[in-house]
């Protein structure tokens, strides 16, 4: 009796193994694929060019820009950088007729593009470099 | 529909293994099963159940690794309480201390934020576990790594290898402020390599490897200095072949890898037992309580796997080593994705433990490299063993949240 039992639960068993390994793989499956993948066509967008390790506090790598986008330290912001060195509102990037716009929202420390600081608005080319405090993105924008 | 997908869920798939597991241990082992035992084992299938239910609720991190533990430590269970009611009985009770323990560390190490300016206390502690394990330590199966204290016996090693994960990522994460004492690497390399010494000298040869892997890995990623990493690779080669030509131990071992038949009255026989259980399993297996595990020498430590191979079938067997590879994908996954430093080396460290002790345990049971005795964690039988891999666990949850910084933590408090 207890050998017919044993014989059926052992294939139970590893039924019942692999159903659940193969749950586990599928949930973290659906994980991975539910992660935010952006499609950067037809789309400015700056990305972060330090290294995201170095950098003491959360950051994402890519910031799409959608009409405005604003850096600074206060929570409200697009981009909020808990850096001593970045004002409440540092700078924002405004787009106006498919051109960008870099404006730098009186900073304590200043807004860098390309090594050189700004102080009034200025356009944006594909491939400059904005700095603020330790950080710089690159404004990419391939139309 | 709804009701398919919930039914399906990892949790409700290892519940209904356990009951069923229950239920099977419970004709096999007819009237003569006590009360108190079958309560004991009642109580953590629902403690299990209950613990991976709540754990989605209290962490904003990993659900996947406690589950994928879980499944193993019933693996574990079923197959050591059949092997032997009493040390079923006793690794019960382990597994519910590894499970408090598992909440107890996860909430010591959320609550406090002072781990990684403690490197001096970890070496300090590191150290007086070794003392201990050479005053009072007692040999078992040729390694001294046994310390009894009055009904109780553990393995220090076990604990040592946790301090070990967290000196090396206080040290890596504080690069910075370790940079201003010359050659602090080399420091470092040398307390590592005279950790390792000291477990050679008990003869504690798996324990030895698995600290080196995970010093190896974490200075392959981390250190800046490139001539180190060479320099450790061309060591452990170096003492490989000193080890193997000085000691006897290390030989024999080696020899009855290469050709156990021909030592298969002594030191083969281990190794030659474990492939015929393997051999006799087959791909389902002989069934539960109809093979004969007991031919194996200590096969609830160490040669746990070739029992499960033998009655649950080498399909089972797979299923382990795909359930320790998701259990190290996902640490992977868990240290990528954290951003503080200090976390994020602890979380590789522990995934890297993890991963490599199953490997050489696994590895040597089934005669791929040359077997060195360790314990499969989770599965194997043993307090230490799985109180320790439990407390891994327990931080390594701690990794998958995000970790707010200090300042952050100010600031939110404002």
């Amino acid at each position: 009796m207890y050998n017919i039992l044993a014989l059926l639960f052992k294939y139970i068993f590893i039924i019942i193994i692999y159903l659940f390994i193969f749950s586990i793989i599928r949930l973290i499956y659906l994980d991975i694929k539910g992660m935010n993948v952006v499609s950067f066509d037809n789309k400015a967008y700056i990305k972060l060019i330090n290294r995201k390790d170095y950098l003491p506090y959360k950051i994402e790598e890519y910031y799409i820009i959608d009409k405005v986008l604003t850096l600074g330290r206060h929570g409200e912001n697009h981009i909020v950088v808990k850096d001593p060195y970045i004002s409440k509102e540092h700078f924002q990037i405004v787009e106006d007729e498919d051109e960008y716009y870099l404006e730098d929202l009186g900073s304590a420390n200043g807004t860098y593009l390309n090594g050189d600081k700004i102080y009034d608005i200025v356009k944006l080319q594909d491939g400059d470099i904005i700095k603020a405090g330790q950080i710089e993105f690159l404004f990419v924008n391939r139309k | 529909m709804n009701k398919g997908i919930l039914s399906r869920s990892p949790r409700n798939l290892l519940f209904i293994f356990q009951v069923l597991g229950l239920t099977l241990l419970l004709i096999y082992k007819g009237k003569d099963i006590d009360k108190l035992t079958l309560g004991t084992a009642v109580g953590l299938v629902l403690v299990i159940y209950l613990s991976n239910y709540i754990l989605t609720k209290i962490t904003s991190g990993d659900n996947y690794i406690f589950l994928i533990t879980t499944m193993l430590v019933s693996i574990g269970i079923i197959m050591i309480y059949r092997i032997n009611e009493g040390l079923g009985i006793k690794q019960l009770i382990w597994i519910s201390m590894g499970i408090f323990l598992f909440f107890l560390t996860y909430f010591i190490i959320r609550k406090i934020r002072i781990w990684e300016n403690l490197t001096y206390i970890y070496l300090i502690g590191a150290y007086i576990l070794f003392i201990i394990t050479f005053v009072f330590g007692d040999r078992k199966h040729g390694a001294i790594n046994w310390v009894n204290i009055g009904q109780f016996s553990f393995q220090p090693s076990e604990i040592i290898k946790i301090l070990l994960i967290f000196i090396l990522s206080s040290y890596y994460s504080n690069k910075d402020r370790w940079k201003e004492i010359k050659y602090s690497s080399y420091y470092l390399m040398g307390i590592i390599y005279s950790f390792i010494m000291l477990l050679f000298l008990q003869k504690d040869l798996g324990t030895a490897l698995v600290f080196y892997t995970i010093f190896v890995a974490i200075q392959f990623i981390y250190e800046d200095d490139r001539k180190l990493v060479l320099i450790n690779i061309g060591l452990s080669i170096f003492f490989g072949i000193l080890g193997y030509t000085l000691f006897d131990h290390v030989k024999i071992r080696f020899q009855s890898w290469l050709n156990p038949w021909k030592y298969i009255e002594r030191q083969g026989y281990q190794i030659t037992q474990s492939l015929f259980a393997i051999a006799e399993g087959g791909f389902f297996g002989k069934g539960l309580g109809l093979g004969h595990p007991d031919f194996i020498p200590v096969v609830y430590t160490d040669f746990i796997f070739s029992a499960i191979c033998e009655e649950m079938g080498i399909f089972t067997g797979i299923g382990i080593i795909m359930l320790f590879m998701i259990l190290v994908y996902r640490g992977f996954k868990i240290a990528i994705a954290q951003r503080n430093k200090f976390y994020r080396i602890l979380a590789l460290g522990i995934s890297i433990l993890f991963g490599v002790q199953s490997f050489i345990i696994l590895g040597g049971v089934i005669k791929m490299i040359p077997l060195t005795g360790l314990t499969l964690p989770f599965i194997s039988y043993g307090g230490s063993s799985i109180l320790t891999s439990f407390i891994a666990l327990g931080i390594l949850q701690i990794c998958s949240e995000e970790i707010k910084t200090k300042e952050e933590l100010d600031e939110a408090g404002d």
